[in-house]
């Protein structure tokens, strides 16, 4: 593989993890990592004059989500077919269990505003499975990548 | 990525122009993002600082955590995507290995700077306001240079084309 690739490939990884470290600040600080305040978030609070997400208002969020979440797994995963087939074998589990915990996690709001509370631990638990496991993957790729900067180099 | 594979890209007549349009539409994202940028933020430290923490006098709002998370989080993304793609493109074509891996490294860490010096300046100190219009229009200099390379090394024969 072309040096500058992996070059490409590592910087690509670096983004990604700041990707997943916004994604979870916007997530503490907009819906909060508890029951209650994920609940509040979706179902809102007449007292507290907080009004409940409409399912337009979740779709406005999902459509942009289902688009870049397909498709940062998708890369991201890809250029592991480049390693060897032991790293491959490694990938295979990850990358299927964050396709599932990003469609839990989009999906989940439409449950909760259903009245399906159930979907609330359903939604913390797959939020963060996708931030866990997206980083284990990128950090997969990220010191595969340096790793062959630096063979390339000595050799 | 598929031409990342193909050996010949440029003697490829479904290559050239797929890559000839990306390229374009790249050239459009970066300098739309530019004057996106100017408007809704600024992109002088004035019209920035005003953006950030608000003017009383002018009657301005800062804008809230909420608002600079959201748009450090697609940006983030777009920047990914873009860079990544325009980075593999101008790797296949440019001969010159010293140039094409200073100019991909250049981009991406002043890529990542930008990420760095927005929530900085927001969070602690305006001093990061100028470091972060700096390092915005760098990256976006120098990924266009890569657009207008990678065209260059598509459509005009070079010498070791022959």
């Amino acid at each position: 593989m072309h040096q500058s690739y992996r070059f490409a490939i590592a910087y690509f990884a670096i983004f990604g993890m700041l990707l997943l470290l916004s994604g979870t600040l916007l997530f503490i600080s907009k819906l909060g990592l508890s029951y209650e305040s994920v609940s509040l978030f979706y179902l809102g609070n007449p007292e507290k004059f907080i009004m409940a997400k409409s399912s337009y208002g979740l779709l406005e969020i999902a459509l942009p989500h289902l688009g870049a979440m397909g498709l940062f797994i998708f890369v991201t995963g890809h250029f592991l077919l480049f390693s060897s087939k032991k790293e491959k074998q490694k990938a295979i589990l990850p990358v299927i269990v964050l396709f599932i915990a990003a469609l839990l996690d989009i999906a989940s709001g439409f449950m909760i505003i259903k009245g399906w509370t159930f979907f609330v631990g359903v939604k913390i638990i797959a939020f963060l499975s996708l931030q866990l496991i997206g980083l284990y993957l990128l950090w997969v790729l990220f010191s595969l990548t340096f790793k062959g900067i630096q063979k390339y180099r000595t050799s | 990525m598929k031409f990342t594979l193909v050996k010949d890209i440029k003697g490829d007549t479904l290559m050239r122009p797929l890559l000839g349009g990306l390229l374009l539409f790249s050239l459009l994202f970066l300098t739309a993002d530019i004057f996106l940028k100017n408007n809704h933020m600024g992109l002088t430290p004035s019209h920035l600082a005003q953006t950030l923490y608000g003017d009383e006098e002018a009657y301005v709002e800062a804008v809230s955590e909420h608002f600079l998370l959201e748009l450090m989080h697609s940006d983030i993304f777009f920047m990914m995507m873009t860079l990544l793609t325009l980075s593999a493109i101008y790797a296949r074509l440019c001969q010159n290995k010293t140039i094409r891996i200073v100019n991909i490294n250049a981009t991406m860490i002043t890529a990542l700077l930008t990420i760095i010096f927005l929530p900085l300046a927001y969070y602690y100190s305006s001093h990061f306001i100028l470091a972060y219009i700096i390092s915005f229009y760098a990256w976006h200099i120098l990924a266009i240079f890569m657009v207008f390379a990678s065209l260059f090394y598509l459509f005009i024969p070079q010498k070791s084309d022959f």
